[in-house]
């Protein structure tokens, strides 16, 4: 049952829409948010999911989404504070089980993780694989 | 014993695999078609327990569709899938007497859930509901059979046993309009939305059904007007 | 009390200058520069430019020492990450936000904020009207020039039981029709008014407030 959840994908950018992609090919039902209806167009053939044109702070968007019925939430806007309401809202209101929120700036990660939203910040995963590449470098 | 036999109609690739996907997990037996004519030709073959049809399709109209599998195969149970918002059909394809709708986006648990109590109502009657919950699959069941008022008894059941569902407002609303009593049906849509402001499918019910007066139900001109459009 | 207001706009612009006619010190944090510009020469409030969601702008602009916190921009989003900001990072002890949508304010409550929608307020004022003065409001005539209103006249009316020459009504005020149970009476200076009646008005903005009034006693 793995690969059979409900996992709403709010922002169908660059990394929306390939987690989108990947998580529909894997099975998994997969619901996208934007509000911009252009951006559906990142989503490749193989794409079984369902695409919906709305602002994902609004509460009629995501319950039109079936939040409450998601296994996952993934918050992938290129606005922290979109992805950061999105994802307490999920938290909170919607009790979805796994919540995770793309931030930029990983000052606020801190204060996110006490309130229940899991973050990534794809500039500090970044400069991790860098500087652990970067060690292995250098003359002995 | 055989699998139980299900059809999937929907021009939707997408659609056709998530739910074939999500149901041959409760070993049933999937079928799709594409469009009305296949469908038909499918359903003419061998007898389907269940169907699910996307009304909006191109070619043959899925209430076409819907009228035809009513008039040869009425025994068979038609869920109808819907994109959200959109209800212009819905009160049509009541009178027709469908099991059940399934609005877009979908989870795999809503549609075995669905399935499963679609293929399971024939169990449920006036004497043994006593939930909330049953209440609701005998008023669909009664629907699918066409006995609106019936179904109308059993939605009151529910109401009074829990009366803060705007779900359960919203059908006694729709079940008015299918038995042509509007103001009936605004009254309910209404009570729905004054529980929950923000529930959709009333929402839209409310205004089609509003608009509807507007463009010929209530007269606006004064007595002896001859212009005014009467109902 | 020090306030911290972030947001932009006439409504940051008028809310400032009511905190601080009334002895209150504020600080601004508005991302549009140009604006921070004229308010630092119209206000006299300090006025810092940048992202108020910004947890280094909030700490730089003092929200350390800030008594209130209001977020009042036009994104709910960026209002409710500046609240939380104050109150978790900074321990600020009230943050206020503004929320745009109106269902976004019970979502702000539910996570733990104050909130407040002027959608709600605007209508709940109209409500409260609505059911105070028994007025109906029939229909505006001429672009708003002439309201045509409804009243019901009950025991405690200051008109009950009068005769309708015998009040005192502005000048050009009009009463148009009394319906009576079901029965519609075209008046005249010898019909009374009683309670239970439900009278058609016809007033001007000038003196509606002064007609509604002389019917209910109220002051509308």
């Amino acid at each position: 049952m793995k690969n059979d959840r409900y996992i709403v994908i709010v922002g169908c950018g660059r990394l929306g829409s390939h987690l989108a992609n990947r998580l529909s090919i894997e099975g998994n039902s997969v619901v996208v948010i934007d509000n911009k209806e252009s951006t559906f167009e990142n989503l490749s053939l193989d794409f079984s999911g369902f695409r919906i044109e709305g602002d994902a702070t609004r509460l009629s968007v995501l319950k039109e989404a079936k939040l409450g019925d998601a296994d996952v939430l993934i918050a992938t806007t290129r606005e922290d504070n979109v992805n950061l309401m999105v994802a307490q809202v999920a938290h909170k209101l919607f009790a979805v089980p796994k919540v995770i929120a793309r931030v930029f700036d990983p000052r606020r990660e801190e204060m996110y993780k006490q309130l229940g939203v899991e973050t990534i910040c794809p500039t500090t995963v970044a400069a991790e694989l860098f500087l652990i590449e970067a060690s292995k470098g250098g003359k002995r | 014993m055989d699998k139980t036999p299900v059809l999937i109609i929907d021009d939707e690739k997408n659609i056709r695999l998530t739910m074939s996907h999500t149901l041959e997990d409760l070993e049933l037996e999937i079928d799709t078609a594409v469009n009305g004519e296949e469908a038909i030709e499918k359903m003419d073959k061998r007898d389907f327990s269940l169907v699910f049809l996307d009304l909006r399709m191109p070619g043959m109209d899925g209430m076409d569709v819907l009228r035809e599998i009513r008039k040869h195969h009425s025994k068979t149970p038609v869920v109808i899938i819907t994109a959200h918002g959109t209800v212009d059909n819905a009160v049509e394809a009541m009178k027709l007497g469908v099991a059940d709708f399934i609005q877009k986006p979908f989870s795999p648990r809503e549609i075995r859930d669905l399935a499963m109590s679609v293929l399971r109502r024939g169990d449920v009657d006036e004497q043994n509901a006593i939930s909330y919950e049953s209440l609701i699959e005998l008023a669909a069941r009664r629907i699918a059979d066409r006995e609106f008022h019936l179904a109308m008894e059993a939605v009151k059941r529910a109401i009074a046993m829990e009366p803060s569902q705007p779900e359960a407002y919203n059908l006694l609303g729709a079940l008015h309009e299918v038995t042509e009593d509007e103001l009936e049906a605004q009254r309910f849509y209404r009570a729905a939305l004054d529980i929950d402001p923000t529930f959709r499918p009333a929402q839209s019910n409310l205004e089609r059904v509003t608009s509807f007066f507007r463009n010929g139900g209530i007269k606006l001109v004064a007595d002896g007007d001859e212009t005014g459009e009467k109902p | 009390m020090k306030v911290l207001l972030v947001g932009g706009g006439k409504t940051l612009y008028f809310l400032c200058r009511k905190f601080t006619s009334s002895g209150h010190d504020v600080i601004i944090v508005d991302s549009d520069r140009d604006e921070c510009v004229s308010l630092s020469r119209q206000l006299t409030a300090t006025v810092v430019a940048g992202d108020g969601s910004d947890s280094r702008i909030l700490d730089e602009a003092g929200v350390r020492g800030a008594d209130v916190v209001l977020a009042i921009t036009s994104n709910d989003q960026d209002n409710l990450v500046i609240c939380q900001l104050a109150m978790r990072t900074f321990g600020v002890r009230r943050a206020m936000a503004l929320a745009n949508d109106p269902e976004n304010a019970t979502v702000f409550r539910d996570l733990g904020l104050d909130a407040f929608s002027t959608t709600e307020i605007i209508g709940s004022l109209i409500e409260q009207h609505a059911a105070i003065d028994q007025v109906r409001n029939l229909l505006p005539v001429g672009e708003g020039k002439v309201n045509v209103t409804e009243v019901s006249v009950d025991t405690g009316s200051p008109v009950a039981g009068k005769l309708l020459k015998d009040i005192e009504l502005p000048g050009n005020a009009l009463v148009a029709v009394i319906i009576r149970e079901n029965e519609t009476i075209v008046p005249r200076g010898g019909s009374s008014i009683i309670a239970g009646d439900r009278v058609v008005l016809i007033t001007l903005p000038e003196n509606h407030g002064k007609v509604i009034e002389a019917f209910t006693g109220e002051r509308a």
